[in-house]
């Protein structure tokens, strides 16, 4: 076997995977605290590649702050999604939940048809093109730099659950929110905090991806298959889980990719997760109900 | 519920209502000739759709400016057929049995164009575009029409084009896994083989996938003196140009015959600079119809002008030539398949001659990318 081709199809998977990380992580956030399956979460990551690129082209700003501002954008577009919709139903049948989050998805992919045109655009990077050769390993810096601000965003948002104030009150909402509200906290705006928080990672990871690929409005559907398949692998609500599975599913997809046959590489997911489930039937973190 | 009853009684409304809204738009004038255009408006082949569709409608544009054909001005109705073959094949339902449409304008991708045209089977004259498979007008019907090249006209051509001036040593394919994609790689290794030059290998990409790295590490591993790229869709092909040159590979890069455009050019950067590719389109051809075509294309699109939109000119200039030829009646289809069999038909790319199958010649060019312009490549 060449040792070149194998571990450049592992640092492939690794980007690739951290990627999935990212979106899967804010889709267990929401799922873990606020026990919503949101299927918008993918129209969340397309919006944030969508407002990267204007925010560069329109506003001239320079990749970085172009993505910064897309994060926050679309935190505050969560916050405006939960409030009109998620919030309002929050006593309702989890379907009707599902089934409004799957309208907003769908509204918000045609919406974005409408509103960007259907060709796709290009995010400009000035990493996207600039390849760096890490002993045998190709990587351009924008795979790096996927990895890299994936790791940073990671370990914030961890440190945030466990130490902030906020964060005791997401996870004390996760366990029991009636237990949590007679304490005291305010649940409305833990609430908004999750949302603000699961957009806003959506958002940084299709600002990331975005200069590696194209963007077209229906990216949210690759995006939020993707994270689903991680989520469940990992465990609902389980943000460790996510890590593991996401890299694990990035891994072994391009090695399948690489070394069976690139048509089973979607499979390859969906395998992974009948496999999982049959052998944990709560994802490979899951213990209890709780965010972890 | 309703009774049989009532909805016999609607229905019978129903039908009455439908002739009355339409002389009464009409009036005094003819009524409209009614083209269906069914094309991959959304998903991840909706901007060559968009294309091709604004092609079309500058093109209806420039004939009805004119006054239309035979006194008759053109209707365009856009279906969505999402680049599948199950929703072309409801879509061309939808428009023949409840919309009425005169004729159909379609198959812009071979899949769907296969499908499609069992529908559509000796019942409305049916022109498709950019799909290249050659089994859509090998197996089609009397009142098929094809307007691309097919992929072995193409390859043809093409072919000579790499083995007599690109001149590589040897060669790796990455294709999109469909017919078409897999046909190419057929069609391709033979040809090349022939002249000397050795296939490495190939890799086939699924229609959904969204990154290439996998396959391309693959493919560069294989030290092929030039990559072959058959990517029609323009978000895929271009990622993949761009990732060709990310992964570190420092070859020739092919792009395939009929896909290569100015958005593709646009979103590759600098990857695509000295590619080839092969194209009956070039902007500067010299057909009289092509510079009022281009005149309101400009006019009323922000894309530039491109081989996808010219073939939706293209499909109504022929609908337009067979109209007019079998004296302005739309649905006197032996008439007008015969014509546009019999005589040649002036488009904006040249002179098009049908043949008894409904397949178009068309004259095909060499072209390049330069200073990211796509230029045609005379000897």
């Amino acid at each position: 076997m060449d040792f070149t081709v194998f571990a450049q199809q592992i640092a492939n998977g690794l980007v690739n995977g951290m990627a999935y990380v990212l979106i899967a992580t804010g889709l267990t956030l929401v799922f873990g605290v606020l026990r919503i399956v949101n299927f918008a979460h993918g129209e969340f990551y397309m919006l944030g590649a969508y407002i990267t690129y204007f925010v560069g082209t329109l506003l001239g700003l320079d990749y970085i702050a172009a993505a910064a501002i897309s994060a926050v954008v679309v935190a505050g577009l969560g916050v405006v999604a939960n409030k009109l919709i998620f919030w309002p139903l929050r006593r309702d049948h989890e379907f009707t939940i599902l089934l409004s989050s799957l309208g907003l998805a769908l509204l918000i992919a045609n919406g974005g048809e409408l509103l960007f045109g259907a060709d796709p655009k290009y995010v400009e990077s000035p990493f996207a093109d600039e390849v760096l050769d890490i002993g045998t390993v190709t990587l351009t810096q924008q795979r790096i730099l996927v990895f890299a601000a994936a790791v940073v965003a990671l370990v914030a948002v961890y440190l945030f659950i466990r130490y902030s104030r906020f964060g005791k009150m997401m996870r004390a909402t996760a366990q029991n929110p009636d237990g949590a509200a007679l304490t005291g906290i305010n649940i409305g705006l833990v609430h908004t905090y999750t949302f603000a928080l699961a957009c806003g990672l959506a958002a940084l990871s299709g600002a990331l991806v975005g200069p590696t690929v194209m963007i077209f409005p229906t990216i949210g559907n690759w995006a939020v298959l993707k994270g689903f398949i991680v989520v469940i692998m990992g465990g609902l609500g389980s943000v460790t889980g996510a890590l593991f599975a996401g890299l694990l599913l990035g891994v072994i997809e391009s090695l399948g990719g690489g070394y069976i046959s690139l048509g089973f590489m979607e499979a390859i997911g969906y395998a992974m997760i009948i496999a999982v489930l049959l052998w944990r039937p709560n994802g490979l973190f899951s213990t209890a109900r709780g965010l972890r | 519920m309703f009774g049989r009853r009532t909805l016999l009684a609607a229905a019978a409304a129903l039908a009455l209502a439908i002739p009355v809204a339409g002389t009464t738009g009409a009036q005094a004038q003819q009524p409209p000739v009614r083209i269906a255009v069914i094309g991959p408006m959304s998903g991840t082949g909706a901007f060559e759709g968009q294309l091709g569709l604004e092609g079309a409608q500058a093109m209806a544009a420039v004939i009805n400016a004119k006054g239309g054909v035979a006194g008759r001005k053109l209707e365009l109705l856009t279906y969505d057929d999402k680049g599948s073959p199950e929703d072309g094949v409801s879509a061309a339902k939808r428009a023949m049995e409840q919309d009425n449409v005169d004729m159909i304008i379609g198959g812009w991708f071979s899949a769907v164009a296969l499908s499609m045209k069992e529908v559509t089977r000796d019942k409305i004259i049916t022109v498709m575009t950019s799909s290249q498979h050659p089994k859509v007008t090998e197996e089609g019907h009397k009142y098929l029409f094809r307007l691309n090249a097919t992929s072995a006209m193409m390859s043809e051509f093409y072919s000579k084009a790499i083995c007599d001036r690109i001149k590589p040593k040897s060669i790796a394919f990455m294709n999109v896994n469909d017919d078409w994609g897999r046909l190419e790689l057929d069609n391709y290794t033979k040809l090349l083989t022939a002249c000397g030059i050795e296939v490495k290998g190939h890799e086939f990409y699924n229609r959904t996938d969204t990154d290439f790295t996998t396959a391309l590490t693959k493919l560069k591993s294989l030290n092929a003196d030039a990559i072959y790229v058959a990517a029609i869709n323009t978000s895929q092909g271009a990622t993949i140009y761009r990732q060709i040159k990310q992964t570190g590979y420092r070859g020739k890069v092919i792009a395939s015959a009929g896909n290569m455009n100015p958005k593709l050019v646009e979103l590759s950067g600098n990857s695509l600079e000295q590619v080839y590719s092969a194209s009956p389109f070039t902007e500067d051809g010299s057909a009289p119809s092509l510079k009022p075509w281009l005149e309101q294309y400009r006019k009323d699109y922000k894309n530039e002008p491109s081989f996808i939109a010219a073939l939706g000119a293209q499909a109504v200039q022929t609908l337009a030539f067979g109209v007019e030829a079998a004296g302005g009646d739309p649905r006197a289809y032996d008439k007008i398949a015969a014509a546009l069999k019999s005589q040649e038909v002036p488009t904006v790319m040249g002179e098009l001659r049908f043949s008894d199958k409904g397949q178009a010649s068309q004259a095909i060019h060499l072209v390049q990318v330069q200073k990211k312009q796509i230029v045609s490549v005379r000897d």
